[in-house]
């Protein structure tokens, strides 16, 4: 009795098994005959209705894959991953990623739409002629903070000093992003390669770090919204996002200065859909498009023709457009090369300071 | 004469899939990431050409050793915890009626099949800082309202257990299952007390389900690097985190490799010496 | 025979331990709050943007497919293993053998992760739901080994060898001899594999090619931009799925008897 079952449960599994299988190979060697855009990309990157009219447009599929950091993204395409025909990496990576000749120049003959660009984004841009990466969205590091709980906060890095606010703070887990605030706290550029710069704001960040409760890149905005938190370093656009549902988080710029991150879109060295990549970048750069995928992921598209057509609330709103003053101070972040190494000892010593 | 050319073939036949597979897919990868340790690294994340010992020398560095001691502690804090929760479940479920069994199992199983990521997330709203735990334990006179169930070494531990238990709970299930309980009972009538019969007759009969339970929390425990990023403090970090950040912040793809061959050895040198020290006195199975 | 309640409530203990989370995950999915942060109301819109979310849906497609099949293989290819290394014991290849079976439960995920991905590109594997099963299989095999192998514990095989001696042959040894006696190591280790196999996220990144993505790595990628509450809400639908699935065949084994 308890046998037969057994047998019949084991047939079972084995059937399931080569019917489970079979499809798999045969997924494998299926020929569509829609020609495929493979895009790698942050996760929701795109207003949903725009791709599927896109792939209307050029009777196309679009298929996009995610990842959750360009470090990963990046060290699994070194290891040698193939396959996507559009990536959009932060501008620092953009760099690595074009000094190892991973990126393709663009044809600006595909790229229309490019007169578009805000020039004076251009000015601060590290691939000044979108020779191979064109902007795609950029968003500010400042401070979130809670209006009620903060009542006398201060737009400036030293909030991190408050030890009254001990305990409830984090800052960004990410090397360039923590230590470039402690150099631009200090005035110093957010490149800088000068030892003895970075030991004074290495100096910095350990007096600071004795306030937060952690480093944190992304659960800062379930910290802030639920009250976990008070102060977090965050970026421009997801607090907007977390606005929407708490009004009383509120973002604010230092005035001594931040990151300007940059995710641009650029073309792999291996990639299969040349033309429609072209015309993918084309398309997000058309100002209706760049303008709904703005207000979608509370970002800004630097694509001066689309201002117009954002909502009052945005363009009235100093975390999106920010004051001209600040805006001098901020600085993009490029690789640094060679110097990297010495960031990475500093970031060591940080982490394991008690 | 006959039996014992049957048996080599024997040996061969039911060795080969799994000694092939394992060397197809395991050791020919795994043997160049290793020999990757011994490559210098260049800045831009790639290899460089040459071997040096570079990496194995940054190994001493005392921010190491730090880190090591703390994975360890927490690692066997981890593994001691869910071994004694996981003794007591197995023996239950190997005890109880087959229909009831499989209920059991499933149960256990089940919620880990939502993804890891959202459980962690769960445990997070759990321990929020104004969370129904936190509130009662205030109450209770256990907490004081500024103390933080989060972001500390307890938080680690606590969702380290969670994570690891089923993996634990599963080989003891299976070597429990297979234990003959009237040995127990037999003890007892004998005169023995409970937890001697327990103890000196259960335990060594399941004795490669404990060591199996062991090494599948212990080594994840010790490589493990999500649940300390999200639920560790500033000061929590461990050597998973280490070699996660070496890949893919520092681009430092031999000094990881270094760190991975560091952690493997070690965990694998006292196994190999067991093996090939005892293979010759003991009888067959005593550990594997 | 006095039999202590102290295992039960044990496991009670642990089972409450378990759903804990569990039911924080499903009562989010019903929370309007994407950011998990506070009650903001009762609300339904996360599952009706499921229905919307076609790459959610794939996703959990592609990770099921590769969870059955890659389970499949290792718990047959790591029972094999298992009886090797018990039968053969002595032997210097078995030796050998379980060095490779262990070696995998020790070696860091990233570490495996990209020394598959560099493997399987320059062998000419293209990278996609196929790498990615052959993949999982490689560290499932240990995991299911190991668990068999504990349930081999001081068997005897000299009942396998009386079996064969008397003329049985071997399939039908197999069947009534060893496979009875395996079958809950085999379902231990095969759940095991499923777990695995569907939560992995560092291999399964590194392997996976465009288009093949696994809903462990959506669900990383969207913690940084996406909803979160989506993913409660596919748990919960999941859950509902597998419970319903159990209670059934519960209910079908009874009757069988």
């Amino acid at each position: 009795m308890t046998k037969s079952r057994e047998i019949k449960s084991r047939y079972f599994g084995l059937a399931g098994f080569i019917f489970l299988f079979l499809p798999m190979i045969f997924m494998a060697g299926c020929g569509k005959t829609k020609p495929r855009l493979n895009i790698y990309t942050w996760a929701d990157y795109f207003k949903p209705g725009l791709v599927s009219r896109f792939e209307k447009e050029h009777n196309c599929r679009v298929v996009i894959d995610t990842f959750d950091s360009n470090e990963a993204m990046y060290a699994k395409l070194k290891a040698g991953a193939m396959g996507y025909d559009l990536l959009t990496p932060t501008s620092y990576m953009v760099s690595l990623m074009h000094s190892q000749n991973m990126i393709q120049r663009l044809d600006h003959r595909l790229l229309p739409n490019l007169i578009h660009i805000d020039p004076d984004y251009l000015k601060l841009a590290i691939d000044k002629t979108m020779d191979h990466s064109v902007p795609y969205m950029f968003v500010y590091t400042g401070l979130a903070y809670l209006k009620s709980k903060v009542p006398d906060f201060v737009p400036s890095w030293s909030m991190f000093d408050r030890a009254d606010l001990k305990g409830r703070m984090t800052m960004l887990n990410d090397m360039r992003e923590t230590i470039g605030a402690g150099l631009k706290f200090l005035g110093y550029s957010l490149n800088s390669t000068d030892e003895k710069e970075l030991r004074e704001a290495k100096e910095v960040v350990l007096r600071w770090k004795k306030n937060i409760a952690k480093f944190e890149n992304e659960q800062y905005k379930t910290g802030i919204a639920s009250g976990e938190f008070l102060v977090v370093a965050s970026y421009s656009g997801d607090i907007l996002q977390v606005r929407r549902e708490n009004p009383d988080v509120m973002f604010a710029v230092p005035r001594q200065g931040t990151v300007i991150s940059v995710d641009d879109l650029v073309i792999p060295q291996n990639a299969r859909e040349m033309e429609l990549a072209h015309a993918f970048i084309n398309f997000l750069h058309d100002p209706a498009v760049a303008a709904e995928n703005t207000m979608f992921l509370s970002y800004l598209c630097p694509n001066k023709d689309c201002y117009p057509l954002l909502s009052e609330e945005m363009r009235k709103n100093p975390a999106v457009f920010l004051d001209p003053e600040i805006r001098a101070k901020c600085e993009i972040l490029a690789d640094l090369g060679e110097a990297n190494a010495l960031y990475i000892k500093i970031w060591d010593e940080i982490k394991a300071a008690k | 004469m006959k039996r014992e050319t049957r048996n080599k073939t024997q040996e061969w036949l039911v060795s080969f899939p799994s000694l092939f597979w394992l060397a197809l897919f395991f050791v020919m990868p795994t043997a160049f990431v290793l020999a990757v340790a011994l490559r210098p690294s260049n800045p831009y994340g790639g290899i460089g050409a040459g071997w040096t010992l570079e990496n194995l020398r940054r190994l001493a560095d005392p921010n190491y050793l730090i880190i090591a001691w703390r994975t360890i502690w927490i690692s066997v804090l981890i593994t001691f915890i869910c071994i004694l929760l996981a003794i007591p479940i197995g023996y239950y479920l190997a005890r109880v009626t087959p229909k009831w069994r499989n209920f059991f199992l499933m149960l256990v199983i089940i919620p880990f099949w939502t993804n890891f990521l959202i459980r962690i997330f769960a445990w997070k709203v759990l321990l929020h800082p104004e969370g129904l735990i936190k509130r009662l334990l205030v109450f209770l006179g256990m907490a004081a309202p500024q103390t933080s169930l989060l972001y500390n070494p307890a938080a680690v531990v606590l969702v380290s257990v969670y994570t690891f238990l089923p993996f634990t709970i599963l080989p003891i299930y299976a070597a429990a299952d297979k234990f003959d309980f009237t040995l127990v009972e037999a003890a007892r009538d004998l005169g023995a007390r409970s937890f001697q019969a327990f103890y000196k007759i259960f335990l060594p009969g399941i004795r490669r389900g404990l060591f199996t339970a062991v090494l599948f929390v212990f080594i994840p425990s010790l490589g493990s690097y999500i649940i300390p990023d999200i639920v560790g403090g500033p000061t929590s970090e461990m050597i998973g985190n280490k070699i996660a950040q070496r890949v893919f912040v520092d681009r430092n793809l031999p000094q990881a490799s270094a760190l991975s061959v560091i952690l493997t050895l070690s965990v694998l040198a006292p196994l190999i010496a067991v093996l090939f020290l005892q293979g010759k006195k003991e009888k067959p199975g005593a550990i594997f | 025979m006095k039999r202590s309640r102290f295992p039960l409530m044990i496991t009670v203990a642990v089972l409450f331990f378990f759903y804990l989370p569990i039911l924080i995950l499903v009562v989010n999915s019903f929370n309007a709050s994407r950011f998990e942060s506070s009650w903001q109301g009762f609300s339904l819109r996360w599952y009706a943007r499921l229905v919307h979310e076609p790459e959610i849906w794939q996703a959990a497609r592609n990770s099921l497919i590769i969870a059955f099949s890659a389970t499949a293989v290792s718990v047959i290819l790591g029972t094999l293993a298992a009886v090797a290394l018990h039968r053969f014991s002595k032997s210097r290849l078995q030796r050998f053998h379980y060095t490779l079976v262990y070696t995998p439960l020790v070696m860091p995920e990233i570490l495996m992760g990209i020394s598959l991905l560099m493997f399987f590109v320059s062998s000419g594997v293209r990278l996609g739901l196929f790498s990615i099963f052959l993949a999982h299989v490689t560290f499932c095999i240990s995991f299911v080994a190991m668990v068999v192998l504990a349930r081999l514990q001081d068997f005897d095989y000299s009942i396998v060898e009386a079996a064969q001696d008397l003329g049985a042959g071997w399939w039908a040894t197999i069947r009534k001899v060893l496979l009875p006696m395996l079958l809950p190591g085999l379902m231990a280790g095969g759940l095991l594999a499923f777990t695995l196999s569907i939560d992995d996220f560092v291999i399964t990144f590194f392997v996976a090619g465009p288009g093949s993505t696994t809903l462990p790595i959506r669900v990383y990628s969207m913690i940084k931009h996406g909803s979160p509450p989506l993913i409660n809400a596919l748990s919960t639908v999941l859950l509902v799925i597998t419970f319903s699935a159990v209670a059934m065949s519960q209910r079908l084994s009874r009757s069988n008897q």
